[in-house]
Parts: C-alpha cells; sequence; structure tokens
C-alpha cells in the first residue's frame, strides 16, 4: 500500500501540473491511524498529503457534485465501490463523464473503523460488512488504473442471510425490530448527503412547508423518512454502505435497501446499479411480462 | 381505557385509491346497479393507478387509515396506455417493503378492476373490508400508538 501511495502522489502531482484537471479528491490520514478522511488537492506541491491505507473507506462520488457547475475538470481516485457511485451519477445525468478523470486503484478491501477503534493496532482487524459481500473490488470505470488487479477474491453472489432471517420473523416481531431501530434516528439526514443515488436538486425532506415529513421526531416520521428513502433510491443502490456507515446510531440502513435489491431480482431479473451508465433502471420502466400479482 | 383496546363500535377504515377511468367508474357502476358493499371505504379518486406514490401510502397509516387498497385497470386497458405497468413494478416492490416492516400484507392491497366489472368491485371491497376487520385497528405506523 506504501508503494501505491506513492504511485498515488506521482499520479496526482502530474495531473495538476499538466492542468488535466484543477482538483484531485482524494484520501488524507485523519485524526487518528484509523480514519483516513477524504482531502481536495489544488496545488502540485499539496500532493504529500495523500495516503492510501486500508482505512480509505469513504465513497469519494457523492463530491463529484460539490464541482458541477465548476468549470474545469476533477480528477477522482476510485475504490471498486466508487466507481459505481461515479457511474451512477453519469447514468443520472448529474455528472458530465467528460468532466471527470477518474484514477481507479486495485482494492485490496477496507478494514472498519468502529472495530479498529475498539481491538487497537495490534490486533486483527475485520473487513467492513460490505467488502466482505464486495462482488467488483475493481473499478469497472477508469482513466487510468493504479496498482495490481486482483488483490481481492470477489464474492461469489449476493448475501441476502440477514433480509431472510427478518422475513422468517411474525408481522408484529418485524415492525419492533424496524421501530425500535429508527426510534433512535436523528434525522440528521447524514445518509441522505453522503449517498450516490441521492442527488435531487431539493430533497422531499428539505421541503418542510410540503408537508410530506412531519417536523416532529418520533418513530412514525422517522420511518416515513426510512421507507421513503429506501424507495428513492429503489434500483439505485449501489450497495456502498455508506449510509450505515456514517449513521450516528447505527440503524441498519442496508437491511431495507438490500431488501429491495432482492425483491427486484427475484422479480425482473439479476441487476446490479452502476454497471451500466446508459442502462435503462429497474424502475423506471417496465415489462409487459412482469410478475402478475393483483388480479 | 388502553389505547390498546378495541373500542366496542370499532368499524375499519379503508382508503381506495380509484383510477379516473376503470375503477372509479366501476364503483359508479357498482351503485348503479344497487350492489350492497361495505360503507368502511373513501374512495380517492386519480388520474391514473400510476399516480398514487407509494408515501401516499405509508402518509395514510401514519393518518390512521387501517388499510389501503390501490385500484387500476387490468394491464393493457390503461387510458395512458402503460401508467398502469408502471404501477405495476412499483408496487410489487413497495406491498414487499410494507410486509417486510411489519404491516400486515392484507393491509395493503392491489387490484385492477376494469369499469364493467361491478360485482367485481363490490367483492373484492367485501374481502378486503373483512380481512381488515379481523385484523383489527392499525396501530403501527402511527404516532405513539405502538405499544403504549
Amino acid at each position: 500500500m506504501e508503494k501505491l501511495t506513492q504511485e498515488i502522489r506521482k499520479t496526482a502531482k502530474e495531473i495538476l501540473e499538466k492542468g488535466q484537471a484543477n482538483v484531485v479528491i482524494g484520501w488524507e490520514k485523519g485524526s487518528a491511524w484509523y480514519i483516513s478522511t477524504p482531502v481536495f488537492i489544488d496545488k502540485a506541491e499539496d500532493v504529500e498529503r495523500l495516503v492510501w491505507d486500508e482505512y480509505c473507506v469513504n465513497n469519494l462520488a457523492k463530491y463529484l457534485l460539490d464541482y458541477k457547475t465548476v468549470e474545469g475538470k476533477v480528477a477522482i481516485f476510485v475504490k471498486g465501490c466508487d466507481a459505481r457511485g461515479v457511474n451512477r451519477l453519469i447514468q443520472d445525468k448529474q455528472v458530465d463523464r467528460e468532466k471527470v478523470l477518474i484514477v481507479g486503484l486495485s482494492c485490496p478491501g477496507m478494514k472498519d473503523e468502529k472495530k479498529a477503534k475498539e481491538l487497537g493496532k495490534n490486533a486483527e482487524i475485520p473487513l467492513v460488512k460490505k467488502c466482505q459481500e464486495c462482488r467488483y473490488p475493481e473499478p469497472i470505470i477508469f482513466d487510468i488504473f493504479l496498482g495490481e488487479k486482483g488483490k481481492k477474491e470477489p464474492a461469489k453472489g449476493k448475501d441476502f442471510s440477514d433480509i431472510k432471517a427478518i422475513e422468517k420473523m411474525s408481522s408484529d416481531e418485524k415492525y419492533d425490530f424496524f421501530s425500535e431501530n429508527y426510534d433512535r434516528c436523528l434525522r440528521c439526514y447524514a445518509c441522505r448527503n453522503v449517498c450516490p443515488a441521492c442527488s435531487c436538486r431539493e430533497c422531499i425532506f428539505d421541503q418542510s412547508k410540503s408537508g410530506w415529513l412531519g417536523k416532529a421526531n418520533n418513530a412514525s416520521n422517522n420511518m416515513f423518512f426510512g421507507i421513503t428513502r429506501a424507495l428513492h433510491v429503489a434500483g439505485r443502490c449501489i450497495e456502498c454502505g455508506e449510509c450505515e456507515r456514517v449513521c450516528p446510531v447505527n440503524i441498519p440502513i442496508m437491511l431495507l435497501n438490500k431488501k429491495i435489491i432482492q425483491d427486484i431480482d427475484t422479480l425482473f431479473g439479476d441487476y446490479d446499479a452502476g454497471l451500466d451508465p446508459e442502462g435503462k433502471l429497474p424502475l423506471g420502466g417496465f415489462e409487459y411480462s412482469d410478475p402478475e400479482e393483483f388480479m | 381505557m388502553s389505547i390498546n383496546e378495541v373500542p366496542q363500535n370499532w368499524e375499519p377504515k379503508i382508503l381506495v385509491f380509484a383510477c379516473n377511468w376503470c375503477t372509479y367508474a366501476g364503483a359508479d357502476l357498482t351503485g348503479l346497479g344497487r350492489l350492497q358493499y361495505p360503507p368502511n371505504i373513501r374512495i380517492l379518486k386519480v388520474p391514473c393507478s400510476g399516480r398514487v406514490n407509494p408515501q401516499f401510502v405509508v402518509k395514510a397509516f401514519q393518518r390512521g387509515i387501517d388499510g389501503v387498497l390501490v385500484a387500476g385497470c387490468h394491464p393493457g386497458d390503461c387510458h395512458y396506455s402503460t401508467g398502469n405497468y408502471f404501477t405495476r413494478r412499483r408496487f410489487l416492490i413497495m406491498n414487499r417493503m410494507m410486509e417486510y416492516i411489519g404491516i400486515e400484507p392484507q393491509r395493503m392491497q392491489n387490484k385492477w378492476i376494469s369499469a364493467a366489472e361491478a360485482p367485481k368491485f363490490q367483492q373484492v371491497i367485501t374481502e378486503v373490508t373483512e380481512e381488515i376487520r379481523a385484523l383489527g385497528p392499525n396501530r403501527k405506523l402511527r404516532d405513539d400508538q405502538w405499544k403504549n
């Protein structure tokens, strides 16, 4: 990883010096050894701040939106999941492919920062859950590729065992489980802000006068928020798990997203979001041969 | 009286989203034909079943509805050609989602009812009402009504 960090710095320096992009988005070392935070470099002399280690878990794709109206190109370092996030934004016509210089990195899987904090520096730290289940560790879209491919064995299929476990519960148990989780929700909207599938110019939850989402913070409104958000990203969720990672109260948000992914797969055929920037979205269209249950 | 007790004279409240061209006309025909159906439904006319946003349903449960029925034209009969195909995809996902978070599947139903199917409208409304009457009042998704 040390070697790749040097390569990243060299590439970033070249990009900025040659003027291929005005800004480079990457990771720098954060306030602790288990934190690597996003960094935005616009001067060639600052490239030494860039790092690549086991904690570069942040999905950088969403930051491209901050440069949507800025002149010039943006260079971005991407892992496998970030690349799907960039594809996602291109597919939603949020980002112009011509304006982005994508530098792909071979991802060995990222380690869990919360576990690292608990276990300490010398312990064996497990991979983040999304990396254990990752099926696309290599970026699927890039202009420049750094590192060697095949650092991580991709998972074979999608793992829906946690969804199946919930489906087996009774209605009341299910509702207890979700309402207890959503009771904790602060409605900080961090999950929305970090999500590469959430790119509406004005989010429904910001339209406070529309009356959709009540201001009172209770389980009912919080669940309205949770269900609505899951349905809004239905068919577009790239399973990067960022929503769950940023949640300050540890709500298992991916349980809702993965349920929808599972249903789309079984009802309308296997679909992976963010692979094809030109493709049609599962809920943006229909087939005459869709399952008929409403007769 | 605890809020979880079912009041003696409780009657289910059911919201029916009816498409303007088929189901609403079907409901009209049911009335014209003097076919009796339970008075527990509130019909909300929408231009097309594709107009029904899944959030309408969640909002209805929040505001105290016991069951929701989304009804529209049969596939292929949509006044706007393809509106109900979108409804079908959307609600195949939505119904499973509501079941997954703990709403009983009987409370969230979809049916295709054409303008000529007055007996079907009568039958569907009767069935849905009886199913929800058996389940009792809905407390889920409502403010402070669950386990209080």
